[in-house]
């Protein structure tokens, strides 16, 4: 039977080091395609790659399963790491598991759950009209913000907001349980 | 911002990292004192991190799992009971036993101390790093400290301690507030509310509708103090707490709970 990511970060916690690789067994292929997608640089990728399960490895006991979602804080903290190096920005400041708690609202424990939401939020991408599509994929990847987006695209900032925020609904809507 | 945010966008948009300025610490200020938007804040943060989906698949580096887990090994027994691979050396003559002798240790040395050295590097980086993280800690504590110093000795800060109202949850609240700082401080304690419910802290003005200065879920009956930004420069009649649906409500709608004229 699998493990649930609670009694793998439990028996993190314990130091056993086989649970940390089935954590990453089970979602270092997901933070790859996002960091892959962002930075397009393999030695970066594998780095923060290594650097987040590591954090995992020393912080473990600071996790909180009843308020947080493990892939979750993954994904916040390998994102944030990743637009700061695309950014030549320091690190954000405290990355730890507490500051950075992310509800997600579906489990990515099985490897059907998350080919399945792969599907679904690519469904999701494709329903949005193109310039909204952009607009997401700005701020997403490359860590935009509106008025930087605005620049980049030659849009106002105010359609480049109404975008994204229309997008964001449109999202919200059909990635819901 | 006194207020929630008004849609589920908002908190979105900071979690995507779309906002700057004003609209980006609005949501950053209000967060700090109302435990209810700071938990739509999280279920934004994972929302958005679904859009990591929509990156092409790729696969991990081979690598990576394999230097993990012997970063994870890297104490220092673990270094010296891990011998290095001898390596198979025949020489044919006096000169070439000397090679193996000297320069094959030497050349296994410099690698193990090449390797040493680069893991003490990644260490030291990650020590750096968090005891970055502990200043910026202590600098947002240090800060909070100031404000607390600076509303109690402003001479025309005033306390107001609010009583429990009949039949209500009991506790005992002071809140200190500066008009012209347009702070507010909670310090005090009370029953936890019921599970569907949430308490609201509001400014009641001399004129205008309440002001909502804080939604909060006490989960034990402890002290507990946090201070909050409120508009500046307005004149209070009363506080008062009162008991809302989860999440607060926009303008006072359930029971008061405990309540204190400012006069």
């Amino acid at each position: 039977m699998r493990a649930t990511d609670v009694a793998l970060m439990e028996r993190i916690v314990a130091r056993d080091e086989t649970a940390l690789a089935h954590l990453y067994d089970r979602y270092a292929r997901m933070l790859a395609s996002m960091l892959n997608r962002i930075l397009r640089d393999s030695q970066a990728v594998e780095e923060i790659l290594q650097d987040i399960f590591y954090q995992l490895w020393r912080n473990a006991s600071h996790f909180d399963a009843s308020r947080g979602s493990l892939p979750a804080w993954l994904l916040v903290i390998a994102r944030n790491r990743a637009i700061s190096r695309l950014r030549h920005r320091n690190p954000a400041a405290g990355e730890e598991l507490v500051e950075n708690t992310a509800v997600m609202p579906l489990s990515l424990e099985s490897e059907i759950s998350r080919q399945q939401l792969l599907g679904r939020v690519k469904g999701a991408m494709e329903i949005l009209p193109q310039e909204q599509r952009a607009c997401i994929e700005l701020a997403y990847f490359e860590g935009l913000t509106h008025s930087e987006i605005a620049r980049r695209t030659g849009d106002p900032l105010g359609t480049v907001k109404t975008r994204l925020r229309s997008a964001l609904e449109v999202l919200r809507r059909n990635l819901q349980p | 911002m006194n207020g929630h945010p008004a849609h589920e966008e908002d908190f979105d948009l900071y979690a995507l990292g779309a906002l700057e300025g004003e609209e980006k610490q609005a949501i950053e200020s209000h967060v700090v004192s109302c435990v209810a938007c700071a938990r739509r804040l999280e279920e934004a943060r994972g929302r958005v991190a679904l859009l990591s989906f929509a990156a092409p698949r790729t696969e991990p580096p081979a690598a990576v799992k394999e230097r993990l887990l012997r970063q994870l090994r890297n104490t220092p027994e673990a270094r010296v009971s891990r011998p290095a691979r001898a390596a198979r050396v025949e020489p044919a003559g006096a000169f070439a036993r000397w090679w193996a002798y000297v320069l094959v240790p030497a050349t296994v040395a410099l690698v193990l101390a090449t390797a040493y050295m680069s893991m003490e590097n990644r260490r030291l980086d990650r020590e750096i790093a968090d005891l970055r993280a502990a200043v910026q800690d202590q600098q947002k504590q240090l800060d909070y400290a100031r404000t607390v110093a600076h509303l109690f000795e402003a001479k025309d800060t005033i306390t107001v301690s609010l009583a429990p109202m009949p039949g209500m949850p009991q506790g005992a609240v002071k809140v200190m507030y500066n008009e012209k700082m347009g702070m507010l401080m909670y310090d005090g304690w009370i029953e936890p509310p019921p599970q569907d419910k949430s308490y609201q802290l509001w400014v009641v003005p001399m004129e205008g509708s309440p002001i909502s200065a804080g939604v909060f879920n006490p989960a034990t009956s402890d002290r507990a103090h946090w201070m909050t930004k409120v508009p500046e420069g307005v004149t209070v009649k009363a506080f008062a707490i009162t008991m809302e649906p989860a999440g607060g409500a926009p303008s006072p709608s359930g029971p008061k709970v405990l309540v204190g004229p400012a006069t």
